[in-house]
Protein backbone atom coordinates (compact mmCIF):
# COMPACT_ATOMS: atom_id res chain seq x y z
CA UNK A 1 0.00 0.00 0.00
CA UNK A 2 0.87 3.13 -0.83
CA UNK A 3 0.26 6.85 -0.06
CA UNK A 4 -0.88 7.08 -3.27
CA UNK A 5 -3.80 5.61 -3.10
CA UNK A 6 -5.46 7.72 -0.72
CA UNK A 7 -8.16 9.71 -2.07
CA UNK A 8 -8.95 6.92 -4.17
CA UNK A 9 -12.32 6.77 -2.60
CA UNK A 10 -13.51 10.03 -2.32
CA UNK A 11 -15.52 11.75 -5.15
CA UNK A 12 -13.84 13.98 -7.46
CA UNK A 13 -14.66 17.20 -6.23
CA UNK A 14 -15.67 20.08 -8.58
CA UNK A 15 -16.03 18.13 -11.23
CA UNK A 16 -19.78 17.85 -11.32
CA UNK A 17 -21.50 20.82 -12.80
CA UNK A 18 -24.60 21.69 -11.26
CA UNK A 19 -27.37 20.96 -13.23
CA UNK A 20 -28.84 24.36 -12.62
CA UNK A 21 -30.73 26.60 -10.60
CA UNK A 22 -33.47 27.03 -12.81
CA UNK A 23 -35.42 29.96 -10.95
CA UNK A 24 -32.41 31.51 -11.18
CA UNK A 25 -31.71 31.08 -14.39
CA UNK A 26 -34.65 31.98 -15.90
CA UNK A 27 -35.33 34.63 -13.86
CA UNK A 28 -31.92 36.35 -14.66
CA UNK A 29 -32.50 35.78 -18.31
CA UNK A 30 -35.62 37.46 -18.72
CA UNK A 31 -34.40 40.68 -16.15
CA UNK A 32 -31.72 40.77 -18.62
CA UNK A 33 -33.93 41.55 -21.39
CA UNK A 34 -35.76 44.14 -19.53
CA UNK A 35 -32.65 46.06 -18.23
CA UNK A 36 -29.65 47.53 -19.77
CA UNK A 37 -27.02 44.93 -19.99
CA UNK A 38 -24.57 46.50 -17.43
CA UNK A 39 -26.93 46.50 -14.64
CA UNK A 40 -27.54 42.85 -15.47
CA UNK A 41 -24.32 42.54 -15.62
CA UNK A 42 -23.58 43.63 -12.06
CA UNK A 43 -26.49 41.91 -10.50
CA UNK A 44 -25.51 39.38 -11.88
CA UNK A 45 -21.54 39.35 -10.28
CA UNK A 46 -23.77 40.56 -6.58
CA UNK A 47 -25.72 37.26 -7.30
CA UNK A 48 -22.65 34.98 -7.58
CA UNK A 49 -20.49 36.90 -5.28
CA UNK A 50 -23.94 36.40 -2.39
CA UNK A 51 -23.83 32.73 -3.54
CA UNK A 52 -20.51 31.66 -3.75
CA UNK A 53 -18.39 33.87 -1.12
CA UNK A 54 -20.83 35.09 1.73
CA UNK A 55 -21.76 32.09 2.66
CA UNK A 56 -17.61 30.78 3.90
CA UNK A 57 -17.26 34.36 5.76
CA UNK A 58 -17.04 32.45 8.59
CA UNK A 59 -14.22 29.60 7.58
CA UNK A 60 -12.54 32.78 5.71
CA UNK A 61 -12.04 34.88 8.57
CA UNK A 62 -10.93 31.95 10.77
CA UNK A 63 -8.31 30.79 8.47
CA UNK A 64 -7.24 34.47 8.27
CA UNK A 65 -7.12 34.71 11.87
CA UNK A 66 -4.90 31.43 12.72
CA UNK A 67 -2.60 32.80 9.47
CA UNK A 68 -2.50 36.20 10.47
CA UNK A 69 -2.32 35.69 14.52
CA UNK A 70 -5.07 38.37 15.53
CA UNK A 71 -8.37 39.67 14.50
CA UNK A 72 -7.61 43.43 13.26
CA UNK A 73 -5.25 41.76 10.45
CA UNK A 74 -7.59 38.53 9.48
CA UNK A 75 -10.60 41.57 8.75
CA UNK A 76 -8.35 43.36 6.52
CA UNK A 77 -7.16 40.23 4.76
CA UNK A 78 -10.93 38.88 4.41
CA UNK A 79 -11.70 42.66 3.04
CA UNK A 80 -8.97 42.27 0.37
CA UNK A 81 -10.01 38.58 -0.38
CA UNK A 82 -13.33 39.10 -0.74
CA UNK A 83 -12.67 41.98 -2.88
CA UNK A 84 -9.82 39.82 -5.15
CA UNK A 85 -12.75 36.92 -5.03
CA UNK A 86 -15.60 39.74 -6.24
CA UNK A 87 -12.99 40.75 -9.32
CA UNK A 88 -12.51 36.81 -10.17
CA UNK A 89 -16.08 35.61 -9.59
CA UNK A 90 -16.91 35.29 -13.41
CA UNK A 91 -13.92 32.34 -13.48
CA UNK A 92 -15.42 30.69 -10.91
CA UNK A 93 -16.98 27.48 -12.89
CA UNK A 94 -19.05 26.29 -10.47
CA UNK A 95 -16.71 23.76 -8.53
CA UNK A 96 -15.87 24.00 -5.13
CA UNK A 97 -16.93 27.32 -3.71
CA UNK A 98 -15.52 27.20 -0.20
CA UNK A 99 -11.85 25.64 -1.60
CA UNK A 100 -11.85 28.30 -4.18
CA UNK A 101 -12.61 30.91 -1.10
CA UNK A 102 -10.02 29.55 1.38
CA UNK A 103 -7.75 29.67 -1.59
CA UNK A 104 -8.05 33.39 -2.11
CA UNK A 105 -8.17 33.71 1.69
CA UNK A 106 -4.68 32.42 1.83
CA UNK A 107 -3.05 33.85 -1.00
CA UNK A 108 -4.06 37.31 0.14
CA UNK A 109 -2.69 36.47 3.78
CA UNK A 110 0.18 35.56 2.74
CA UNK A 111 0.75 38.64 0.34
CA UNK A 112 -0.63 41.11 3.13
CA UNK A 113 2.28 39.61 5.76
CA UNK A 114 4.88 39.90 3.24
CA UNK A 115 3.61 43.55 2.93
CA UNK A 116 2.64 44.63 6.59
CA UNK A 117 4.28 42.30 8.99
CA UNK A 118 7.43 41.05 7.02
CA UNK A 119 8.70 39.68 9.99
CA UNK A 120 5.76 36.41 10.24
CA UNK A 121 6.46 35.03 6.56
CA UNK A 122 9.02 32.05 7.13
CA UNK A 123 10.18 30.51 3.91
CA UNK A 124 8.84 26.72 3.83
CA UNK A 125 11.26 25.09 1.99
CA UNK A 126 14.42 25.39 4.95
CA UNK A 127 11.55 24.78 7.50
CA UNK A 128 10.74 21.22 6.06
CA UNK A 129 14.48 20.62 6.03
CA UNK A 130 14.96 21.36 9.14
CA UNK A 131 11.97 19.17 10.40
CA UNK A 132 12.48 16.11 8.54
CA UNK A 133 16.29 15.87 10.42
CA UNK A 134 14.76 16.85 13.49
CA UNK A 135 13.12 13.49 15.12
CA UNK A 136 10.82 13.94 18.02
CA UNK A 137 11.37 12.35 21.01
CA UNK A 138 8.12 10.58 22.69
CA UNK A 139 8.08 8.15 25.92
CA UNK A 140 5.60 5.60 25.52
CA UNK A 141 6.74 4.18 29.21
CA UNK A 142 6.30 7.67 31.30
CA UNK A 143 4.46 7.21 34.24
CA UNK A 144 1.06 9.32 32.81
CA UNK A 145 0.15 8.70 29.28
CA UNK A 146 0.64 11.38 27.08
CA UNK A 147 -2.90 10.53 25.47
CA UNK A 148 -4.06 11.45 29.06
CA UNK A 149 -2.16 14.76 29.21
CA UNK A 150 -3.15 15.87 25.53
CA UNK A 151 -7.03 14.89 26.99
CA UNK A 152 -6.31 17.36 29.87
CA UNK A 153 -4.82 20.49 27.77
CA UNK A 154 -6.60 24.15 28.81
CA UNK A 155 -8.11 26.09 25.90
CA UNK A 156 -5.60 29.08 25.88
CA UNK A 157 -3.12 26.63 26.34
CA UNK A 158 -3.95 24.53 23.41
CA UNK A 159 -4.54 27.68 21.15
CA UNK A 160 -1.15 29.03 22.02
CA UNK A 161 0.51 25.76 21.34
CA UNK A 162 -0.93 26.25 17.76
CA UNK A 163 -0.45 29.86 17.37
CA UNK A 164 3.52 28.82 17.67
CA UNK A 165 3.13 26.47 14.70
CA UNK A 166 5.60 27.29 11.77
CA UNK A 167 2.90 28.86 9.08
CA UNK A 168 2.81 25.73 6.90
CA UNK A 169 2.03 23.48 9.35
CA UNK A 170 -0.31 25.79 11.26
CA UNK A 171 -2.62 26.75 8.39
CA UNK A 172 -2.73 22.64 6.93
CA UNK A 173 -3.66 21.64 10.54
CA UNK A 174 -6.38 23.97 10.74
CA UNK A 175 -7.74 22.98 7.62
CA UNK A 176 -8.21 19.79 8.54
CA UNK A 177 -8.83 19.66 12.12
CA UNK A 178 -11.09 22.56 13.18
CA UNK A 179 -12.20 23.48 9.25
CA UNK A 180 -12.96 19.85 8.12
CA UNK A 181 -11.22 19.87 4.91
CA UNK A 182 -10.31 16.75 2.86
CA UNK A 183 -6.73 16.15 1.83
CA UNK A 184 -7.41 17.04 -1.36
CA UNK A 185 -8.95 20.41 -0.84
CA UNK A 186 -6.19 21.33 1.69
CA UNK A 187 -3.96 20.33 -1.75
CA UNK A 188 -5.84 22.87 -3.63
CA UNK A 189 -5.97 25.57 -0.97
CA UNK A 190 -2.34 25.43 -0.17
CA UNK A 191 -1.46 24.48 -3.57
CA UNK A 192 0.98 21.66 -2.39
CA UNK A 193 0.54 18.06 -3.68
CA UNK A 194 -1.00 15.55 -1.70
CA UNK A 195 1.91 13.92 0.07
CA UNK A 196 3.04 17.28 1.03
CA UNK A 197 -0.19 17.95 2.67
CA UNK A 198 0.17 14.78 4.94
CA UNK A 199 3.41 15.07 5.63
CA UNK A 200 3.02 18.98 6.96
CA UNK A 201 -0.32 17.57 9.25
CA UNK A 202 1.61 14.79 10.33
CA UNK A 203 4.35 17.09 11.15
CA UNK A 204 1.83 19.95 12.92
CA UNK A 205 0.07 17.15 15.15
CA UNK A 206 3.39 15.76 15.93
CA UNK A 207 4.86 19.48 17.36
CA UNK A 208 1.45 19.82 19.10
CA UNK A 209 1.32 16.23 20.62
CA UNK A 210 5.20 16.76 21.36
CA UNK A 211 4.53 19.98 23.50
CA UNK A 212 1.26 18.75 25.02
CA UNK A 213 1.99 15.40 26.18
CA UNK A 214 4.98 16.51 28.29
CA UNK A 215 4.38 17.94 31.72
CA UNK A 216 5.65 20.95 33.01
CA UNK B 1 10.92 3.29 21.83
CA UNK B 2 10.63 6.44 20.41
CA UNK B 3 8.14 8.22 17.67
CA UNK B 4 11.03 8.10 15.30
CA UNK B 5 10.96 4.51 14.87
CA UNK B 6 8.03 4.45 13.08
CA UNK B 7 8.25 4.57 9.19
CA UNK B 8 7.08 8.08 7.77
CA UNK B 9 4.84 5.81 5.29
CA UNK B 10 3.06 4.36 8.17
CA UNK B 11 3.00 6.92 10.08
CA UNK B 12 1.01 8.94 7.89
CA UNK B 13 -1.63 6.32 7.39
CA UNK B 14 -1.97 6.30 10.55
CA UNK B 15 -3.23 10.12 10.44
CA UNK B 16 -4.95 9.17 6.74
CA UNK B 17 -6.84 6.31 8.71
CA UNK B 18 -8.07 8.40 10.85
CA UNK B 19 -9.03 11.23 8.63
CA UNK B 20 -11.23 9.19 7.05
CA UNK B 21 -9.36 9.24 3.87
CA UNK B 22 -8.65 5.64 3.30
CA UNK B 23 -10.71 3.41 1.11
CA UNK B 24 -12.09 0.29 2.85
CA UNK B 25 -9.68 -2.18 2.21
CA UNK B 26 -6.48 0.32 2.96
CA UNK B 27 -8.35 1.27 5.86
CA UNK B 28 -8.73 -2.37 7.10
CA UNK B 29 -5.13 -2.94 6.67
CA UNK B 30 -3.82 -0.29 8.49
CA UNK B 31 -6.38 -1.64 11.76
CA UNK B 32 -4.08 -4.88 11.17
CA UNK B 33 -1.15 -3.09 11.18
CA UNK B 34 -2.00 -1.02 14.57
CA UNK B 35 -3.01 -3.83 16.03
CA UNK B 36 0.13 -5.64 15.81
CA UNK B 37 2.19 -2.66 16.22
CA UNK B 38 1.95 -1.00 19.48
CA UNK B 39 4.11 1.81 18.46
CA UNK B 40 1.15 2.25 15.66
CA UNK B 41 -1.57 2.06 17.77
CA UNK B 42 -0.06 4.31 20.22
CA UNK B 43 0.49 7.11 17.35
CA UNK B 44 -3.36 6.75 16.46
CA UNK B 45 -4.27 7.56 19.94
CA UNK B 46 -1.79 10.34 20.32
CA UNK B 47 -3.71 11.43 17.43
CA UNK B 48 -7.41 10.76 18.11
CA UNK B 49 -6.26 12.13 21.48
CA UNK B 50 -5.46 15.38 19.57
CA UNK B 51 -8.49 16.18 17.30
CA UNK B 52 -10.73 15.38 20.37
CA UNK B 53 -9.21 17.75 22.28
CA UNK B 54 -9.25 19.98 18.88
CA UNK B 55 -13.16 19.71 18.35
CA UNK B 56 -13.94 20.23 22.15
CA UNK B 57 -11.69 22.78 23.66
CA UNK B 58 -10.02 25.10 20.93
CA UNK B 59 -12.42 28.40 21.24
CA UNK B 60 -14.25 29.14 17.82
CA UNK B 61 -14.19 32.63 16.57
CA UNK B 62 -16.90 34.33 14.60
CA UNK B 63 -16.44 36.54 12.08
CA UNK B 64 -17.14 40.35 13.93
CA UNK B 65 -20.63 41.66 13.36
CA UNK B 66 -19.84 44.34 10.91
CA UNK B 67 -17.46 42.28 8.31
CA UNK B 68 -20.37 41.28 5.99
CA UNK B 69 -21.93 44.43 5.72
CA UNK B 70 -18.09 46.12 5.10
CA UNK B 71 -18.11 43.68 2.31
CA UNK B 72 -20.89 43.65 1.17
CA UNK B 73 -20.42 47.66 0.63
CA UNK B 74 -17.38 47.68 -0.84
CA UNK B 75 -18.58 45.88 -3.82
CA UNK B 76 -21.52 47.64 -4.13
CA UNK B 77 -24.18 45.33 -2.81
CA UNK B 78 -25.25 47.91 -0.27
CA UNK B 79 -27.32 49.91 -2.91
CA UNK B 80 -30.88 49.36 -2.79
CA UNK B 81 -31.32 46.01 -4.94
CA UNK B 82 -33.85 46.89 -8.01
CA UNK B 83 -37.28 45.16 -7.81
CA UNK B 84 -37.35 42.03 -9.71
CA UNK B 85 -38.98 43.03 -13.04
CA UNK B 86 -42.98 41.47 -13.40
CA UNK B 87 -41.36 39.10 -16.03
CA UNK B 88 -39.23 37.39 -14.32
CA UNK B 89 -41.73 37.11 -11.21
CA UNK B 90 -44.40 36.11 -14.09
CA UNK B 91 -41.38 33.32 -15.35
CA UNK B 92 -40.46 32.04 -11.34
CA UNK B 93 -44.41 31.52 -10.98
CA UNK B 94 -44.59 29.84 -14.77
CA UNK B 95 -41.81 27.64 -13.74
CA UNK B 96 -43.05 26.49 -10.24
CA UNK B 97 -46.48 25.96 -11.20
CA UNK B 98 -44.82 23.85 -14.19
CA UNK B 99 -42.38 22.09 -11.21
CA UNK B 100 -45.63 21.34 -9.05
CA UNK B 101 -48.10 20.46 -11.52
CA UNK B 102 -49.59 17.56 -9.84
CA UNK B 103 -49.04 17.91 -5.72
CA UNK B 104 -47.57 14.28 -5.88
CA UNK B 105 -44.65 15.28 -8.59
CA UNK B 106 -42.10 14.60 -5.77
CA UNK B 107 -43.64 11.47 -5.17
CA UNK B 108 -44.25 9.93 -8.64
CA UNK B 109 -41.68 11.11 -10.29
CA UNK B 110 -38.13 10.24 -9.63
CA UNK B 111 -36.88 11.65 -12.44
CA UNK B 112 -37.31 15.59 -11.05
CA UNK B 113 -34.61 14.72 -8.44
CA UNK B 114 -32.69 17.34 -10.15
CA UNK B 115 -35.14 19.95 -8.71
CA UNK B 116 -35.78 18.71 -5.58
CA UNK B 117 -31.62 18.75 -5.27
CA UNK B 118 -31.63 21.99 -6.15
CA UNK B 119 -34.13 23.04 -3.68
CA UNK B 120 -32.42 21.40 -0.50
CA UNK B 121 -28.76 23.17 -2.00
CA UNK B 122 -30.92 26.17 -2.23
CA UNK B 123 -32.07 26.05 1.13
CA UNK B 124 -28.92 25.42 2.56
CA UNK B 125 -27.69 27.96 1.53
CA UNK B 126 -29.69 30.42 2.47
CA UNK B 127 -29.92 28.84 5.96
CA UNK B 128 -26.33 29.34 6.11
CA UNK B 129 -26.59 33.28 5.27
CA UNK B 130 -30.10 33.91 7.22
CA UNK B 131 -29.63 35.15 10.60
CA UNK B 132 -31.38 31.84 11.84
CA UNK B 133 -30.62 28.61 10.90
CA UNK B 134 -33.26 26.45 12.44
CA UNK B 135 -36.96 27.51 13.24
CA UNK B 136 -37.18 25.66 16.22
CA UNK B 137 -33.88 25.66 18.18
CA UNK B 138 -32.85 23.19 20.54
CA UNK B 139 -30.77 19.91 20.31
CA UNK B 140 -33.51 17.61 22.04
CA UNK B 141 -34.84 15.25 19.62
CA UNK B 142 -38.00 15.63 22.08
CA UNK B 143 -38.46 18.95 21.14
CA UNK B 144 -38.04 19.43 17.65
CA UNK B 145 -40.11 16.55 16.56
CA UNK B 146 -43.27 17.58 17.75
CA UNK B 147 -42.65 21.54 17.15
CA UNK B 148 -43.67 19.40 13.42
CA UNK B 149 -46.54 18.06 14.46
CA UNK B 150 -49.21 19.79 13.48
CA UNK B 151 -47.31 22.07 10.90
CA UNK B 152 -46.81 19.23 8.24
CA UNK B 153 -48.49 15.73 7.89
CA UNK B 154 -46.15 13.46 9.16
CA UNK B 155 -42.99 14.28 11.52
CA UNK B 156 -40.23 13.29 10.82
CA UNK B 157 -37.50 10.93 12.16
CA UNK B 158 -35.05 12.91 14.07
CA UNK B 159 -32.20 10.49 16.10
CA UNK B 160 -29.69 11.52 18.94
CA UNK B 161 -26.59 11.60 17.07
CA UNK B 162 -24.77 14.06 19.85
CA UNK B 163 -22.54 11.45 21.16
CA UNK B 164 -21.33 10.66 18.23
CA UNK B 165 -20.47 14.77 17.49
CA UNK B 166 -23.02 15.33 15.29
CA UNK B 167 -25.16 16.84 17.69
CA UNK B 168 -29.21 18.18 16.95
CA UNK B 169 -29.12 21.68 16.11
CA UNK B 170 -32.75 22.42 15.73
CA UNK B 171 -35.36 21.32 12.67
CA UNK B 172 -37.04 23.58 10.04
CA UNK B 173 -39.37 24.22 7.57
CA UNK B 174 -38.34 24.46 3.71
CA UNK B 175 -40.20 24.40 1.22
CA UNK B 176 -39.18 22.28 -2.42
CA UNK B 177 -41.79 22.95 -5.03
CA UNK B 178 -44.97 23.92 -3.56
CA UNK B 179 -44.72 21.16 -0.90
CA UNK B 180 -43.48 22.14 2.57
CA UNK B 181 -40.52 19.55 4.13
CA UNK B 182 -39.22 18.79 7.57
CA UNK B 183 -35.27 19.51 7.44
CA UNK B 184 -33.25 18.76 10.46
CA UNK B 185 -29.68 20.52 11.12
CA UNK B 186 -27.07 18.91 12.91
CA UNK B 187 -23.60 20.18 13.63
CA UNK B 188 -20.20 18.82 13.48
CA UNK B 189 -17.27 20.46 14.67
CA UNK B 190 -18.61 23.87 13.49
CA UNK B 191 -20.29 23.21 10.73
CA UNK B 192 -23.90 22.18 9.64
CA UNK B 193 -25.54 19.69 7.91
CA UNK B 194 -28.93 19.99 6.58
CA UNK B 195 -31.16 17.05 6.74
CA UNK B 196 -34.05 16.96 4.60
CA UNK B 197 -36.90 14.62 5.00
CA UNK B 198 -38.82 14.46 1.28
CA UNK B 199 -41.85 12.68 1.54
CA UNK B 200 -41.75 9.84 -1.35
CA UNK B 201 -44.11 7.02 -0.64
CA UNK B 202 -43.68 4.41 -3.37
CA UNK B 203 -40.11 4.51 -3.83
CA UNK B 204 -38.31 2.03 -3.11
CA UNK B 205 -35.45 1.95 -0.34
CA UNK B 206 -32.00 2.77 -1.68
CA UNK B 207 -28.43 3.29 -0.05
CA UNK B 208 -27.18 6.46 -0.02
CA UNK B 209 -25.37 7.90 -3.02
CA UNK B 210 -22.80 10.55 -3.06
CA UNK B 211 -22.91 13.71 -5.22
CA UNK B 212 -21.20 17.01 -4.85
CA UNK B 213 -22.58 20.69 -6.09
CA UNK B 214 -21.07 24.40 -5.31
CA UNK B 215 -18.08 22.83 -3.13
CA UNK B 216 -21.03 20.77 -0.85
CA UNK B 217 -21.02 17.49 -0.45
CA UNK B 218 -24.67 15.41 -0.94
CA UNK B 219 -26.06 12.58 -0.34
CA UNK B 220 -29.59 10.94 -0.48
CA UNK B 221 -30.80 7.73 -0.08
CA UNK B 222 -34.20 6.57 0.37
CA UNK B 223 -36.01 4.59 3.25
CA UNK B 224 -39.83 3.43 4.63
CA UNK B 225 -41.07 6.11 1.80
CA UNK B 226 -38.72 9.32 2.55
CA UNK B 227 -36.25 10.77 0.25
CA UNK B 228 -33.77 12.19 2.45
CA UNK B 229 -31.04 14.67 1.16
CA UNK B 230 -27.90 15.68 3.50
CA UNK B 231 -25.64 18.13 2.33
CA UNK B 232 -23.02 19.89 4.21
CA UNK B 233 -19.48 21.47 3.89
CA UNK B 234 -17.71 18.61 5.99
CA UNK B 235 -15.55 16.13 4.21
CA UNK B 236 -17.64 13.24 2.37
CA UNK B 237 -16.21 10.80 4.66
CA UNK B 238 -18.01 12.67 7.85
CA UNK B 239 -21.19 13.87 5.99
CA UNK B 240 -21.03 9.15 4.84
CA UNK B 241 -20.50 8.60 8.49
CA UNK B 242 -23.30 10.77 9.73
CA UNK B 243 -25.86 9.20 7.24
CA UNK B 244 -24.40 5.76 8.36
CA UNK B 245 -25.41 7.13 11.91
CA UNK B 246 -28.67 8.25 11.09
CA UNK B 247 -29.54 5.46 9.23
CA UNK B 248 -28.89 2.71 11.91
CA UNK B 249 -29.45 4.88 14.76
CA UNK B 250 -32.83 4.34 16.70
CA UNK B 251 -35.31 7.56 16.69
CA UNK B 252 -37.25 8.19 20.23
CA UNK B 253 -39.48 6.34 21.31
Amino acid sequence: MTVASIGANRPVVGRNRRSGDHLQVVARRISRQGDGKDMARGDDDNTRFADVVLPHLGDAFALARWITGNRADAEDVVQDACLRAFRAIDGFAHGNARAWVLTIVRNTAYTWLGKNRPTVVVAVDDLEAAETAQAIPGDPNAETPETALIAQTESARLEAAIARLPNPFRETLILRDVQGLDYREIAQVTGVPIGTVMSRLARGRGRLIAELGRKD
Amino acid sequence: MSRSTIPEDSRLLVHAYLDGELDPANALAVEQRMAADPALAAEGERVAALQQLLRERLPREAAPPGLRARIEASVGMRRARPQPSWRALAASVVLAAALASGSTWLALAPEQGDAVRDGVIAAHIRSLMAPQRVDIASSDQHTVKPWFNGRIAQAPRVVDLANADFPLVGGRLDVIGRTPVPTLVYRHRQHFITLTAVPAAGRANSAPEAGTADGYNLLHWTADGVLYWAISDVAAADLEKFAGLFRTGQPEP
